[in-house]
């Protein structure tokens, strides 16, 4: 009589055979072998390795999530509507909801860790280069992508705060009513703004994001991580390292689970709400601001109209604001050298003052509303 | 009805309770899960001959006689302090219903705190025979104590019919058994037995993360892996228990439970069925913990990773019972007390002679309307802090408040806060009076219809 069961042997054999098919077509050995061979170091500092792919891990939510809530979102005059069906309708669309939204900020926060670490390590530093420009495209491709996603449910706070937000590149000499109505779809923020949004959110952003993060990505393959100046004066017989895999692949998934703890703990105790349907005819509210990645620059531009009144000081804070964005672009071709020196010194200070300066002027305006 | 005088601002007594039932438990449970993991350790080192693992379960006993012996007794005391200035109804039903069960309970207690000295005393001073026994007798009174316990926590839930068929007669001694073994008491003993077994290896992998890596390399891994096995039956079996017990709960307990799934709305108690969530992403990651580093890589396992697994069983109890008391609303003891300590007898009563009238703080030491909030809505609620009376009346007028306080109190079928609140009892004046005080609470002073009709 035949038997139904495999022998265990049988069974590994035909699990193996899988496998070698796979890995023929594949080259999966390759790639593992590629997994072992990499090495990260371990120093002090190590910690902040850990910040790029706890932003890859965000972002990966971000997708996963972004299609559900796709199923259910009506852009247009139903934008409303259909988000209040999310939130206090559909089964757990309030829990989808509010993972995107929580890991939205989270990923930001992720990023700008990760940037200022890369920062502080020196990782810009030759050969790095394209790292450090295409994480700053990618950075600058999520606060888009942050701007475009607030408006999509159209209540109250995230129309007036888009209409609010859309003021800065609003004051852009010359250029700025030109970009501002291009983006709005009209003279203001309305249905056809929402349209437009979610084109960017859902099209347009993710193809641009995708391939730069995929080329970003192959950089920290082809460079590895960078070390510390610090560690990097260190004889190299001093220096310690672990494989990639599977030790610091599995610190990886630790800091990726604890990640989805903290979005899961934020998204199931202090779900996402909704206010009121916009209403373009009322009053904007008191105390709208954008959103706590933007507040540093939207405090600033207010501090700055209030000591220059007019144009003069609109102008003067969009120049200042683009020479801090070029300086900081340009930072790898003006800090070259490894060993320190007063171009490391000036950076440095730069670091510390941008720094400073985001978390000072964030606090300001929220301690102003 | 309750003693309206004790007032705790923000975090309301529910929340004193809440604090001190989650901390208590995380020691008691563990307290019973414990005595068996001590003595099931010790005749396996016994048995082997390893004198090693027996100076770890050594210091194992007398972190655990200090924390379930001082930590564990004190907060078993706070929750009755506390229970009684909160609830005092609700705690003088329970202690005249069980005066049985109690003194079982405390029979018990008294047995397991008196062994558990006994047995961290006794090590190597008396025959190794006799201290197992010593740890079996521990083990067995302890879990008698979750035996008894168990039988009121869920007469609360699930009085059962033959209960309430007695209940205000005189005569529910009669049925002490049928209440103690109520329709939960099964399903909730064998889900509370598992629990305690997870958190005896819980809090067994603490004091296993501290043998150092590298001098006992050996040892650590075998008291880890041994002390993450306790885990196992918990994951394995919790979900069925749990099915069980739901499958046992009310129907409008369920309906509570579920409430959170398509809605984020605010006064339903939505936040149980996220606490349940919460519940279960805390289990999923103790699980992934535990398999990849205390079975897998024990060596790796540092009392960081030990804190952070007894942070996540924290959070996971306290979920599950702030689910669990969140289920029983809007009763203390189901569809016989109210969770303001009102009888469900009581009711039709009060609505005729007045609230008030039966307090025993009289309208003259306290304004009428004050009296009701005191008596009637403060177990829950707060002025300004948790379920905020401020926040959930912002913006209302008198007429509008008075629209909310009528709707508890005639209980019409479209109620939405009908299978969540217990019924505003009193008079037409009393109920007034609670409308005014609400009003000047959230106003500052009369408005709306009050404010016309004084003009």
């Amino acid at each position: 009589m035949a038997t139904s069961s495999f022998p265990e042997s049988d069974s590994r054999a035909a699990s193996g055979g899988i496998y070698q098919w796979i890995d023929e077509r594949l080259g999966l050995s390759e790639i593992v072998a590629l997994a072992r061979h990499k090495v990260v170091p371990q120093h002090k500092h190590s910690f902040w390795y850990y910040w790029g792919g706890i932003s890859l891990f965000l972002f990966i939510l971000q997708l996963l999530t972004g299609i559900l809530l796709l199923v259910y979102f009506r852009p247009g005059k139903d934008a409303y509507e259909s988000v209040r069906q999310l939130t206090y309708d559909i089964d757990f669309g309030w829990l989808i909801r509010s993972a995107h939204s929580w890991s939205a900020n989270l990923m930001v926060f992720a990023v700008l860790v990760h940037m200022f670490s890369v920062f502080f390590m020196r990782a810009y530093r030759n050969p790095r280069e394209f790292g450090w420009w295409s994480g700053l495209a990618l950075l600058g491709l999520t606060f888009v992508f942050g701007f475009s996603g607030y408006l999509l449910p159209m209540d109250e706070l995230s129309y007036f705060a888009t209409k609010v937000g859309l003021q800065i590149p609003g004051m852009m000499p010359g250029i700025g009513p030109l970009i501002t109505d291009l983006i709005r779809g009209g003279a203001d923020v309305g249905e056809a703004t929402v349209q437009r949004f979610f084109a960017l959110h859902v099209v347009v952003l993710p193809l641009l994001f995708l391939p730069l993060l995929g080329f970003h990505l192959y950089l920290v393959q082809r460079h590895g991580n960078a070390l510390p100046p610090a560690e990097e004066a260190r004889p190299v017989a001093e220096r310690r390292s672990v494989p990639f895999f599977p030790n610091f692949f599995a610190m990886d998934l630790a800091m990726w689970l604890i990640a989805l703890n903290v979005v899961t703990i934020l998204a199931t105790l202090y779900p996402w709400g909704l206010g009121a349907p916009a209403d373009p005819l009322t009053p904007t509210p008191m105390g709208i601001h954008p959103e706590w990645y933007f507040m540093s620059q939207f405090q600033a531009l207010k501090v700055v109209g209030r000591l220059i009144p007019g144009l003069t000081g609109e102008i003067f804070g969009m120049v200042t604001f683009t020479a801090i964005l070029i300086f900081w672009a340009v930072i790898p071709l003006f800090d070259r050298e490894s060993n320190g020196g007063r171009r490391a010194r000036i950076t440095a200070w730069v670091g510390y003052l941008l720094l400073a300066g985001m978390l000072i002027f964030t606090i300001w305006g929220y301690a102003g509303l | 009805m309750n003693y309206p005088v004790w007032d705790v601002p923000l975090i309301g007594s529910t929340w004193v309770i809440g604090a001190i039932a989650i901390f208590h438990i995380m020691i008691s449970h563990f307290a019973v899960g414990g005595g068996l993991y001590l003595v099931l350790a010790e005749r396996k080192a016994r048995r082997e001959g390893r004198a090693d693992w027996l100076e770890v379960i050594r210091q194992h006993s007398k972190f655990f006689l200090i924390l379930t012996g001082v930590f564990g007794a004190v907060s078993g005391v706070g929750i009755w302090f506390a229970i009684g200035l909160a609830s005092p109804q609700s705690t003088s039903a329970l202690i005249h219903n069980f005066v049985f069960g109690w003194a079982m309970e405390w029979c018990f207690f008294i047995v397991e705190i008196a062994t558990a000295m006994v047995y961290y005393y006794t090590w190597d001073r008396i025959d190794p025979k006799q201290h197992l026994q010593l740890g079996w007798l521990y083990a067995g009174s302890s879990w008698c104590t979750l035996v008894i316990i168990n039988g009121i926590l869920t007469f609360m839930l699930t009085p059962g019919a033959s209960w309430l068929a007695v209940s205000d007669t005189g005569q529910e001694a009669s049925r002490f058994w049928q209440a103690f073994f109520n329709p939960t008491y099964w399903p909730s003993l064998v889900l509370r037995t598992l629990i305690c077994c997870a958190l005896a290896g819980v809090w067994a992998l603490l004091t296993a993360s501290r043998i150092s890596s590298f001098e006992k390399p050996a040892l650590k891994t075998e008291v880890l892996r041994w002390s993450a096995r306790w885990l196992i039956p918990a994951f394995l079996l919790v979900p069925i228990a749990l099915a069980w017990y739901l499958s046992a709960v009310p129907e409008h307990s369920q309906k509570i439970m579920q409430a959170g799934i398509s809605t984020i709305g605010s006064g339903m108690f939505t936040q149980v069925t996220r606490a349940a969530l919460v519940t279960t992403m805390a289990s999923a990651t103790i699980l992934a913990v535990v398999y990849f580093l205390a079975l897998r890589n024990p060596l790796d396992f540092t009392p960081g990773h030990a804190a952070a697994v007894l942070f996540l069983a924290l959070a996971a109890t306290g979920a599950t019972e702030h689910a669990r008391e969140m289920i029983r609303k809007p009763y203390t003891v189901g569809q016989y007390m109210y969770s303001n300590g009102v009888r469900w007898s009581e009711v039709a009563a009060f609505n005729e002679d007045g609230f008030t009238t039966h307090s025993p703080w009289t309208a003259t030491q306290m304004e009428k309307g004050e009296l009701m909030f005191r008596g009637q809505c403060m177990n829950c609620h707060t002025v300004d802090g948790y379920r905020s009376m401020r926040r959930l009346l912002h913006g209302r007028d008198r007429r509008s408040i008075a629209n909310i306080v009528n709707m508890l109190h005639e209980r019409p079928a479209t109620s939405p806060y009908k299978n969540f609140m217990p019924p505003l009892v009193g008079t037409p004046e009393e109920v007034d009076a609670l409308v005014g005080y609400l009003d000047r609470m959230e106003n500052g002073r009369p408005s709306g219809a009050a404010l016309a009709e004084k003009r």
